[in-house]
C-alpha cells in the first residue's frame, strides 16, 4: 500500500546541500503497524514529513494505495492528507478556542462530509474520550488531549495513521495507555506508522524500522 | 469546505478574539459613520437651500436695473413700469407682478431701536414669496392707494422693538416717519432674515424716498412652461417704454432664479462630495488597520493555518476564510458605524448655523453605498493578509510556536 522507492531529500542550506534522506526504500503492506526509530537529524522526521504528504521528495517514487504522489500540487497533496491519512503530533496540535468536538469535526469540514456531528461523537468514543467532548483543550491532560488528536485523525476513515513522537509529552503510564489505544486501533484494521525514539514504544509494534544520517540501517520483524 | 462553513469559521474566530476584532473594526466603524454623517449633513443642507429658495419665489423672475457699464442712458424702473407689465394684451403670459423698493434704515419704539430693512411693498408680493402672518393683517389694496401710513413687522424686528409687548396698534418711526404696526410675520429664516419693516410701496415712495422708482418687478408666470415667453413680453414692454432702439442693449435685465438656485445647487453637490472624500479617507485609514491586524492575525495563527493544512485545508480554504474573517469584520464594522451615524443625526436633530437650520438626511443610496464600501474595503485590505496565510509551508508553520 505505501511503496517508498529510492527516496531522497535534499536541502539547500546556504550553499552547502544537506541530505536529510539518502536513497530510502521501504513497503507496507495494509493493517501493518511499525515503529521508525533514529537519533535526532536522522532523517526520521523529513521521512514523516513525505510519508505524510507534507513535503515532496527531491528524487525517487512514492506510491500510497496506488497513487504516485511524489508529483501532486499543495492543493492535490492537501486532499490525499484529508482523505486518507491522519496525523498524531507530539504537541497535539489542537486548535486552542474549539472544543474537542469541533476539533474532531475540522477534518470532515474540509472533506465537506454530511453528519459530522454524529461521525465525530463516534470517533470521540472509539478513543474513549467522549464524556470531554464539550471541554476546550486546554481543560484537558496531556493524554486527554492526545485521545482527542487521535480521535481527529481515525474520523476520515484514514488508511494510515501517522504518528510523530506521539507520547514524547506524556509520562510513562500515560504513554502506555495511549500505545495501547493505537495497538487497539490497529487491530480494528488501521495501518500505524510511529516515529519515536524510544525503545519501549518501538516494542509495541511487530515491525522497526531504524534511521541513521538519511538512510535505513535496520528493518527488522519480530 | 464550502463558503459557509468558511463563514462559520470565520466568525468563530471573530468571536474567540473579540479585543483584536474590535479595534480592528473600530477603524471601518469611524470611516463608515463619517461617511454618512458627513453626506447626510451635505443633503440637509441642500435641502434647507432648496426650500430657502421656494420661499423667496424660485419660479419667480426678478426684473431690476442692468448693473453693466456698457449701457449709457438709464432709465430706472418705476411703478409705471411695473403697471404696464400688468397689461393682459401686451403681457397675456404674466399672472403676478410686484414691485418693490427697499433701503435699509433704523426703526425706533420708545427706546428700543433696530437696523431694518424697509420694504415698500404691493399685497401682490405675497404670491411671490411665502410670508406667514404671526398677528394682525397684511398690507392691503386700499393701503397702497391711500398711502396709508402702516407696516407689517419681519418676527425678528418685532422681537427687537416690542419684546413681549404686543405691537399690533403701537406706531414706530421709520427714518422719521410715524407707521402704525398692523401685523406682524412668522419667523422665516433664509438669508433674507427676519429683521424688516414692510409698507406700502406707495406710501414710501411719498413720505420715504420720493420719486416713483422701485428697484425690481418680480414677476410671475401664469404656467412654469410660459417662462420663456414671459421674459418676451417683460423685454418688448420695457423696451418701448424705455425709448431703447433696435439694437440697442436692455437698461433692464431679467434674473431667473431656477438657474441660480441650480448652480447653488451644483456647488453643495460638489461641497458634498467633498465631504465624502474626507470620510473616504478615514475608510482608506480603516482599511490599512484591517491589512496590519490581519497580517499580525496570520502570523499569530501561523501554527492554527498549519493544522489545519496537515488536516487538509487547500490553499483556498485558508483564503477563504481569512478573506471572510476580513469582510465579516468590516461589514459588522459598517453597520456599527451606520446605526452610530443614525444616532448621530437623530441627536444633532436640527443644527442652527446663523438663521439657518439644518437637518442631517440619511437616504437609503446612502446606506447600500456605505456598507457596500465598508465590505469592499475590507476585501481588498484582507486580500494580501489572506494570499500569505494561503501560501504558508504547512511544515514550517507546524514548527511555529
Amino acid at each position: 500500500m505505501i511503496e517508498l522507492n529510492n527516496i531522497s531529500k535534499i536541502y539547500q542550506v546556504g550553499e552547502v546541500e544537506v541530505k536529510a534522506l539518502d536513497g530510502v526504500s521501504f513497503s507496507c503492506e495494509k493493517g501493518e503497524m511499525i515503529s521508525i526509530m533514529g537519533h535526532s537529524g536522522s532523517g526520521k522526521s523529513t521521512m514523516m514529513n513525505i510519508l505524510g504528504c507534507l513535503d515532496r521528495p527531491t528524487a525517487g517514487q512514492y506510491s500510497l494505495d496506488g497513487e504516485d504522489v511524489a508529483k501532486l500540487s499543495d492543493d492535490q497533496l492537501a486532499v490525499i492528507r484529508n482523505k486518507k491519512l491522519g496525523f498524531v503530533f507530539q504537541s497535539y496540535n489542537l486548535l486552542p478556542r474549539i472544543t474537542a468536538l469541533a476539533n474532531v469535526e475540522l477534518p470532515l469540514i474540509y472533506a465537506g462530509k454530511n453528519h459530522r456531528h454524529t461521525r465525530a461523537l463516534e470517533a470521540l468514543k472509539a478513543t474513549e474520550i467522549d464524556k470531554r467532548s464539550r471541554h476546550l483543550p486546554e481543560e484537558m491532560s496531556g493524554g486527554e488531549k492526545q485521545r482527542v488528536a487521535i480521535a481527529r485523525a481515525i474520523v476520515n476513515d484514514p488508511l494510515v495513521i501517522l504518528a510523530d513522537e506521539p507520547t514524547g509529552n506524556l509520562d510513562s503510564a500515560t504513554s502506555h495507555t495511549i500505545m495501547d489505544l493505537f495497538t487497539d486501533l490497529n487491530r480494528r484494521g488501521i495501518t500505524i506508522i510511529i516515529v519515536t525514539h524510544e525503545a519501549d514504544i518501538a516494542a509495541y509494534t511487530r515491525r522497526t524500522i531504524r534511521v541513521s544520517d538519511g538512510k535505513i540501517i535496520e528493518d527488522r520483524i519480530r | 469546505m464550502n463558503v459557509w462553513e468558511s463563514f462559520k469559521t470565520a466568525w468563530q474566530s471573530i468571536l474567540t478574539n473579540k479585543m483584536r476584532s474590535g479595534l480592528t473594526m473600530l477603524g471601518i466603524v469611524i470611516g463608515v459613520g463619517a461617511v454618512v454623517l458627513l453626506v447626510a449633513l451635505g443633503q440637509g443642507f441642500q435641502t434647507n437651500l432648496t426650500t430657502t429658495f421656494n420661499d423667496m419665489g424660485a419660479s419667480a423672475l426678478y426684473v431690476s436695473t442692468v448693473s453693466s457699464k456698457d449701457v449709457t442712458v438709464i432709465r430706472p424702473l418705476t411703478i409705471d413700469d411695473a403697471e404696464a407689465l400688468q397689461d393682459k394684451t401686451l403681457a397675456p403670459s404674466i399672472s403676478v407682478v410686484s414691485p418693490t423698493r427697499q433701503t435699509r434704515s433704523t426703526a425706533q419704539y420708545g427706546n428700543n431701536s433696530a437696523a431694518v430693512t424697509v420694504m415698500g411693498i404691493t399685497p401682490s408680493i405675497s404670491q411671490i414669496r411665502n410670508y406667514q402672518l404671526e398677528q394682525g393683517r397684511f398690507i392691503t389694496d386700499q393701503d397702497v392707494s391711500g398711502r396709508a401710513s402702516v407696516a407689517v413687522l419681519g418676527y425678528q424686528t418685532a422681537q427687537d422693538l416690542f419684546g413681549s409687548e404686543s405691537p399690533l396698534g403701537k406706531s414706530l418711526r421709520v427714518a422719521g416717519v410715524r407707521l402704525q404696526v398692523v401685523g406682524t410675520l412668522q419667523k422665516m429664516g433664509g438669508f433674507g432674515g427676519d429683521s424688516y419693516v414692510l409698507l406700502p410701496l406707495t406710501t414710501m415712495q411719498s413720505k420715504l424716498t420720493g420719486g416713483r422708482e422701485v428697484q425690481q418687478i418680480a414677476v410671475k408666470a401664469a404656467s412654469p412652461d410660459l417662462v420663456d415667453t414671459v421674459i418676451a413680453e417683460i423685454s418688448s414692454i420695457l423696451r418701448t417704454r424705455h425709448y431703447i432702439s433696435p439694437g440697442a442693449p436692455d437698461d433692464f435685465q431679467i434674473t431667473d432664479m431656477r438657474e441660480m438656485l441650480s448652480s447653488m445647487e451644483a456647488t453643495l453637490a460638489a461641497f458634498s462630495i467633498f465631504m465624502g472624500s474626507v470620510g473616504a479617507i478615514s475608510l482608506v485609514v480603516g482599511g490599512i488597520g484591517i491589512m496590519n491586524i490581519m497580517l499580525v492575525s496570520v502570523t499569530e495563527r501561523t501554527r492554527e493555518i498549519g493544522i489545519r493544512k496537515a488536516i487538509g485545508a487547500r490553499r483556498r480554504d485558508i483564503l477563504l476564510q481569512f478573506l471572510i474573517e476580513a469582510g465579516v469584520i468590516s461589514l459588522t464594522g459598517g453597520m456599527i458605524g451606520l446605526l452610530l451615524s443614525l444616532i448621530g443625526s437623530r441627536l444633532m436633530g436640527n443644527i442652527a448655523i446663523g438663521t439657518e437650520t439644518i437637518t442631517p438626511e440619511i437616504s437609503g443610496t446612502i446606506i447600500i453605498i456605505a456598507l457596500t464600501v465598508a465590505i469592499g474595503t475590507g476585501l481588498i485590505s484582507g486580500t494580501y493578509p489572506a494570499l500569505r496565510a494561503a501560501r504558508l509551508d504547512p511544515i514550517e508553520s507546524l514548527r511555529h510556536e
